[in-house]
Formats: C-alpha cells, structure tokens, sequence
C-alpha cells in the first residue's frame, strides 16, 4: 500500500492558497479546478478520511480518463469527492462508476469530446445505493439528495481535473446539458414489476452495481389518462418518436425510467420487461418523410443504404436499433410520470459489480471499511 | 496518426478551426506535439459537396507543404 504521506510529498501533489472559504474557491476556478459551483478544499487531512472506505492501492490506475488519458488514482479521485461533497462512504461507488465508464464499449473518449449533450447517467442497484443514501423515489433525478448530488459531480469532476474534458478544449459539447453537474439514480427495484436492471443483466440480487450510459438529460412523459398497458405504452412511444435523437441513427441504448405508477400500469397486464421493450420499439417509430429531404438523402439513402436506400417515404424508422437496446428501469415516487432519457449513438452501457479487493461481493460498505 | 507518424511515415491530421485546441491537446498526449494540422473552416460535417472540396482546396496546399518539408 502507498503510504499517503509519501505521496503527497511528489512534485505537483500539493497546492497551497488562502484557507478562506471564498479564496479557495477562486484559487480552484481561477485554476480551471471546478465546475463552476464552489467546493470543498480538498485538504490532506480532508483526502484521507475520503480514503476511508478505499481497499485499493491509493496510488493504483484504476481508470485512465480522456482526452488527457490521466491516471485515475484512488487518491486523485478521492481529491475529488472531497471537492463534490461525498461523504467517505460513496467513494467506493464514484470509483466504481469510473471504472465502468473506462471500459471499452462505453467509448469514453468519444462521450468526452464529442459536440453531443451526453454525459455519464449513474443507474445505481442493490443494497449498497440504498445503505448510503441513493435517492429512487420522489425527485430522484432531481435536486436535494445528497449521495445523488455528490457521487454524480464527483464522476464529472474527476472527468474535467483528471480527464481534462474543458469545454472548448477537450469536451466539445455544442451546448451541453445541465445533466453535467450531476446525473445519479437508483432503481427504485421495491415499486418495480420487473426484475432490477443488474438482475436483467445477470448479476445477483444481492449484488450492488452501477450501469454507466452516456445520456442526454431526460424528457418527461406526462400521461393521467391512460389505464392500460397499450394506453401507457402508446404515450411513451409517442415521447421517444423524435427526429433529432442521436439513438435513430446510430446503435445507442436509451434508457426508460418508468415512474412507479405508471410501470404497474404497463405490467398490469402481464407484460415482461422484455415484451415492453419490443411493443416500444414497435411503437416508436416515426416514417422516413418526417425527416428533412436532405437527412433522407444523405443520413437514410446513403449511410443507412441496406435499410433505407430505396425504401418509401412510409416506411417506419425505429427509434433505436435492436428491441433490447432499450435499458427499462423504474424510479422516483408516486405521480403519473415517467422519463425518457435519449443517448449518444456511438457508445454501450456497462454494469459493473462492487466487489471487494478480494473479488468476494459487497454486500455492505462496512465491508470495505480500512482497519 | 500518432501510430503512423512514431512509424516514421508522413501523417498529419485535417482538422476544423474550432477543433484546433483540441487536435493539438491530443497531438501532445499521445506523444506527437508537432503532429500537423491542416486548419481548414469550421463546420466540415453537413456540407454540401461542393463546400467539402472547398474545404479540401483548402488543405491540399497545406499536406504538399507538409510532405516536402518532412521530405527535405
């Protein structure tokens, strides 16, 4: 194990300013440090109590983050989630959440840099999300919670000091997404119908687990009528039926966050998630004259030849490429809403297990409690 | 072309005016910060063909420039 002292002596390691709350914050923007919102100091002091949950290395790669490829260290890291305001128990989780995103299909590159509104959503599972706090009820892609608030920004924080992802420079963001401060979920799997997301994707129940998706921030579905599974489902495909998404053009996964209410409403019936997924992607569909006659010239006839290149203006564009693409997900609290949450094209999500140094399941954060 | 231009071959990279800050940040962490860029006007992407070979016009010079200084 690094000895954190010693690490803290390297060249660069340590910065010193005015310990006035308003100086730092200036010393941290003036560095280009922040996101714009002020921060806690990440002192020495302040790093280490971060650590407190760390079983890792603190001085180990555990991601290397574009465009600048920088070393994600547990102690790089750690700085911060200080910055962000965790709390020392939802590091393991920010750590998780980047070791996700650095995996190949999530093309964290791409996602960094690109002029597309995307950003990394959070989708927490398991036991560990509700032990530390990850809001899945009322307002949970909302403001006012903490864990949610502070393991989102430090993922984003980590991206721009560590990463190098400037506006301008190295995130190229047209005019991105307010999602950038912070976008962390958990399912609400308690309300849910169908089985948990990381259940779906084959881990354990009792497994806790993060799925990474670089989205854009997401779109409400209003709907107060509707009493059927048919009903429902036809106000959603309706939302998701739109020309300017990145998900009709390229292999993209959307994701559907059913409200609660509605999620019985669809499975009142007895549908599946995955009969759900095919009905949407049935559904969602807009006919190729919706789009403009130069994106049917040059995006459908030409780049999409093998679906499009000959196809009539009546024939139906899927909003996403395969029925399964779709990631469904139940969250938040009572009302008539649900979300929808189009992503960038050129990028997978992944699921990833929070396990222990030793490779067993967390099945608890005091398991990764030092000392 | 980074892997080309440590190859020893002549590579260089067409690059938008707005993402000059960034092909040359890139250039420099994989290890080519005299990687060159060939500035042509922002935007490439939803052009016209006969914009692109504007654009093309434009970086042509640029790689010839590019080549027989690299030949030289």
């Amino acid at each position: 194990m690094s000895s954190l002292a010693a690490m803290l002596k390297a060249p660069g390691a340590m910065v010193e300013c005015d310990d006035d709350p308003e100086a730092v914050f200036d010393f941290l923007c003036a560095r280009g440090w922040s996101d714009g919102l002020p921060v806690i100091p990440p002192t020495p002091e302040r790093v280490e109590r971060m650590l407190a949950y760390c079983d890792r290395d603190f001085g180990e790669t555990v991601a290397r983050i574009p465009p600048r490829y920088g070393a994600a260290t547990p102690i790089r890291v750690a700085a911060n989630a200080v910055m962000a305001g965790c709390r020392p128990e939802y590091f393991p989780l920010v750590l998780l959440a980047l070791e996700a995103m650095a995996e190949g299909p999530y093309n964290l590159y791409g996602t960094q840099a690109t002029t597309h509104p995307c950003t990394p959503m959070l989708i927490f599972n398991g036991p560990v999300a509700a032990e530390v706090g990850i809001n899945s009820g009322h307002n949970a892609m909302g403001n006012y919670f903490r864990a949610n608030a502070a393991i989102g920004r430090a993922v984003r924080l980590a991206l721009v000091n560590i990463g190098a992802a400037i506006p301008g420079t190295g995130d190229m963001a047209t005019a991105g997404t307010p999602a950038k401060f912070t976008f962390c979920v958990a399912e609400n799997e308690a309300a849910s119908p169908w089985e948990p997301l990381h259940v779906e994707r084959g881990f354990p129940r009792e497994a806790s687990a993060v799925t990474v998706i670089a989205a854009e921030g997401p779109h409400n579905v209003n709907d107060h009528e509707s009493l059927s599974p048919e009903g429902i489902l036809t106000m959603i495909a309706g939302t998701m039926a739109i020309t300017g998404s990145n998900n009709a053009y390229y292999a993209g996964q959307p994701v559907l966050a059913f409200g609660p209410e509605h999620a019985a409403t669809a499975a009142s019936g007895g549908m599946t998630k995955a009969q759900v997924k095919q009905w949407l992607y049935d559904h969602a569909t807009l006919p190729l004259s919706k789009f403009s006659s130069e994106g049917i010239e040059r995006r459908f006839r030409r780049k999409l030849a093998d679906q499009f290149g000959n196809a009539p203006l009546d024939t139906p564009v899927h909003m996403w490429a395969k029925p399964d693409d779709l990631i469904v997900i139940v969250t938040g609290g009572a009302g008539k809403h649900s979300q929808y949450v189009p992503t960038f094209g050129n990028t997978r999500s992944v699921t990833r297990v929070l396990k222990r140094a030793d490779g067993e399941l967390v099945m608890s954060i005091q398991d990764l409690k030092r000392g | 072309m980074a892997q080309l231009t440590k190859r020893g071959l002549i590579a260089a990279v067409v690059c938008s005016d707005s993402f000059m800050k960034l092909g040359s940040a890139q250039a420099k962490v994989f290890g080519v910060p005299d990687l060159p860029l060939l500035r042509i006007q922002h935007p490439l992407g939803g052009l016209a063909m006969e914009k692109v070979r504007e654009r093309a016009a434009v970086a042509l010079p640029q790689l010839v420039k590019v080549v027989k200084e690299k030949q030289s």
